[in-house]
């Protein structure tokens, strides 16, 4: 098998979804992030790889605020969804987190039934009138999440009982369930084995139907296979961000190239 | 194989490994393994040290505190004559004409029974106790249906008595008594034999009240029981909100700066000190500031909730800290706000240790003495049940740790016997608390 096999690379749409402008982490002295210019489309897979610690999780959380919550961490530049600047003292990141869903590199279901999983964000955020509503939510979450089958006559089972690729299923479900705009993904894959992992790699490509997604992954295949477009990361510095294939075929920084064919690692 | 090890100067045989044959231990194993076992045999001598102090203390309490749990009563009749009764109520000291009613029954029992003794009536009634008038009393008050019959009554043996039976009064001792001589053992034993006078089980030592220096044989636990009883409400009231709020707010909302850091260490600081300084801040400030009722549950339990909130900080905080990040980045990703990821999440796995380490801090008020004592919850208080709910937490009462050591603290040793069998009561709430705290640990671990 072609591991470098490129999904095909037509991107739908250019609309912008995500527009981040000269972002600066600092986790206390550290400086995270420099300098990073991005613009993330709508209705597509965007990839981050780049060798371990050079920030991309770093970036990511930013885009759902997710950095928050940790007491060091400070972020500087503009970061805009649909125009509206997310650090602005305005916003509240609880309503930004139900537009810019995250599934973790963890599975981390919630130890609660498999139903009550997928309908908590749904419950929170008041998107279903009645029961049959939200039954209605939770079912369509987990067949948009291909978990539907298997899970369908073991609602009222624990997520935790599921196995590790189910319970990551699981997750993107519950991300899914509250009709977010964004799809964050930390290395959904990096806990998976490889069948597993083929099934979340091609949930990934139907999600690109009704989501920007942003994957991080430490693996040049799976960002060659499931993204349109990758950006490569390199000690806190977007060095490049291009078409996967161009990136993958045709790098034009040194640094990416090096990266590509297994020198930096 | 060859002996290749044996001889090193021989010329290596080929397939000789370097460090020499695996069957044989080299010096550095040995010294490892010798080690070792020193250190386990240090390890199992001093568990069996701690395991016979245990035994010991468990023997210790078992011998001296069992026979507190039964008392020795003589079984009479009394016939209720409705003249003698009458007079008696009318007189200004009733209970001391009851009592020579009960003399004079005593009297005729002996007699029926064919014991033969040139003793006053009154000199027989050293063999009762003091308390008899006053319970012919409350039986015809309560039931003066019964007037005029004769009624068998189970009566309180004196206290020396009740010791010669269990073998803690000797005749020897009676040499130095004031009242008590051997002829009135030689009656008991005589009673004994006919079944008269009888050690049972004496259900109020446990449900009963303190009494007075002079009659130990009536006093029982059971109303400071219940002073221990409201306090523990007061404390769990009290504490447990506040502890569980304070911790959730420290562990999950604060920022991390001096500030709460200095909160920390001192909260830290809060569970090591001495009980007899929240005593005395109780003394301060409920009592002398506030003006709340010296002596009452409600003081006891303020008291003991300042001590008790500390232990229940930390154990909530360590629970809290003990529940996955994972689990809180997953409800906030999907858009909860930090409260709802606190209480729809945290909140009930932490909840069984929060549980535990609520019952431990009450189990340790329990037993808490040196407080109570400055806030006057000790001496001769708790006569009467409390009527009530108000009169439970305001009425002055005692607690179990407080009257145990009141018992101590008193001449006679009959009280000693009480203070010990108060003590094993005191250990089985202590040891039921626990037993809780352990099964719902078991039973709620790790779900996630
Ligand atoms: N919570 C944190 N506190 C301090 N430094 C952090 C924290 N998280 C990440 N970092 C630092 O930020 C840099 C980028 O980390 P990260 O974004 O996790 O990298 P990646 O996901 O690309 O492996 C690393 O140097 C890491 O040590
Ligand atoms: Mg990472």
């Amino acid at each position: 098998m072609d591991d470098l096999r490129l999904v095909e690379r037509d991107v739908d749409t250019q609309d912008i979804k995500i527009a981040a402008r000269k972002v600066q982490v600092f986790y206390g002295d550290t400086h995270a992030i420099r300098d990073v210019d991005v613009d993330i489309l709508d209705k597509t897979v965007t990839a981050f790889i780049g060798p371990s610690g050079c920030g991309k999780s770093t970036f990511l959380r930013c885009l759902n605020r997710m950095n928050d919550t940790i007491d060091v961490a400070r972020v500087e530049g503009d970061i805009h969804l649909d125009g509206e600047d997310i650090y602005d003292a305005k916003v509240d990141p609880v309503q930004l987190r139900a537009k810019v869903g995250m599934v973790f590199q963890k599975p981390n279901p919630f130890p609660k039934s498999i139903y009550d999983n997928v309908a908590y964000g749904p419950k929170i955020h008041g998107l279903a009138k009645n029961k049959a509503e939200l039954d209605e939510i939770v079912e369509t979450a987990l067949r948009r999440a291909a978990l539907w089958d298997e899970a369908k006559d073991r609602l009222d089972e624990p997520g935790t009982g599921l196995s590790g690729g189910q319970q990551q299923r699981l997750c993107i479900a519950r991300a899914v369930a509250t009709e977010p705009e964004v799809l964050l993904m930390d290395e959904p894959c990096s806990a998976l084995d490889p069948i597993a992992t083929a099934q979340v790699e091609e949930l990934i490509d139907e999600l690109r139907q009704n989501y920007a997604v942003v994957i991080v992954t430490h693996s040049m295949q799976q960002a060659a296979r499931v993204s349109q477009k990758t950006a490569f990361f390199h000690l806190g510095y977007l060095v490049e961000y291009d078409e996967t294939g161009k990136i993958f075929t045709n790098p034009e920084d040194s640094r990416t190239e090096s990266y590509i064919s297994g020198k930096i690692g | 194989m060859t002996d290749a090890t044996a001889t090193p100067d021989a010329a290596p045989a080929p397939h000789r490994k370097k460090g020499g044959s695996l069957l044989e231990l080299d010096a550095r194993t040995r010294k490892r393994n010798a080690a070792e076992a020193r250190f386990k045999a240090y390890g199992v001598i001093a568990i069996t040290i701690g395991l016979l102090f245990l035994v010991a203390l468990l023997f210790a309490i078992i011998r001296n505190g069992i026979p507190a749990f039964t008392q020795t009563f003589l079984t009479m009749e009394i016939v209720l004559d409705e003249e003698t009764v009458e007079a008696a109520e009318g007189s200004i000291v009733a209970t001391s004409q009851y009592r020579n009613m009960v003399a004079e029954a005593l009297q005729v029992k002996l007699a029926d029974v064919g014991i033969e003794t040139d003793k006053e009536p009154r000199d027989l009634m050293l063999m009762l106790s003091p308390g008899v008038g006053a319970e012919v009393r409350r039986v015809v008050q309560e039931s003066p249906e019964l007037i005029g019959e004769t009624v068998e009554f189970r009566f309180l043996t004196a206290s020396r008595v009740d010791g010669y039976t269990k073998g803690r009064v000797q005749r020897e001792d009676l040499a130095r008594d004031r009242n008590l001589d051997a002829t009135h053992l030689d009656i008991v034993d005589e009673l004994m034999d006919q079944g008269v006078v009888e050690r049972t089980f004496n259900l109020a030592f446990i449900t009963g009240s303190d009494a007075s220096e002079s009659r130990p044989e009536e006093a029982g636990i059971g109303v400071s029981m219940l002073g221990s009883l409201f306090m523990m409400i007061v404390v769990l009231v009290c504490a447990l909100p506040v502890g569980v709020a304070a911790s959730i707010y420290l562990e999950e909302f604060a920022p991390k700066n001096r500030l709460t850091d200095f909160i920390e260490v001192n909260i830290s600081n809060l569970a090591a000190v001495p009980s007899i300084v929240f005593g005395i801040l109780g003394l301060a400030v409920f009592i002398q500031f506030a003006h709340l009722p010296q002596s009452a549950p409600l003081v006891g339990g303020l008291t003991l909730a300042l001590m008790t909130l500390p232990t229940i900080v930390i154990s909530t905080r360590a629970s809290l800290k003990a529940v996955p990040p994972s689990i809180r980045d997953a409800a906030l990703g999907v858009g909860a706000s930090k409260m709802q990821a606190v209480f729809h999440h945290v909140l009930p796995l932490a909840a069984p240790g929060i549980l535990t380490g609520t019952i431990i801090g009450l189990a340790q008020a329990l037993g808490e003495t040196a407080p109570l004592l400055l806030i006057g919850m000790v001496g001769f208080i708790a006569s009467n049940y409390p009527d009530g709910l108000a009169s439970g937490f305001l009425d002055p009462n005692s607690a179990m740790p407080a009257q145990i050591y009141e018992w101590a603290k008193r001449a006679d040793p009959a009280y000693y016997e009480r203070a010990w069998g108060g003590i094993i009561i005191l250990l089985a709430f202590l040891m039921t608390m626990n037993i809780i705290a352990i099964i719902l640990r078991r039973r709620f671990e790790r779900r996630w």
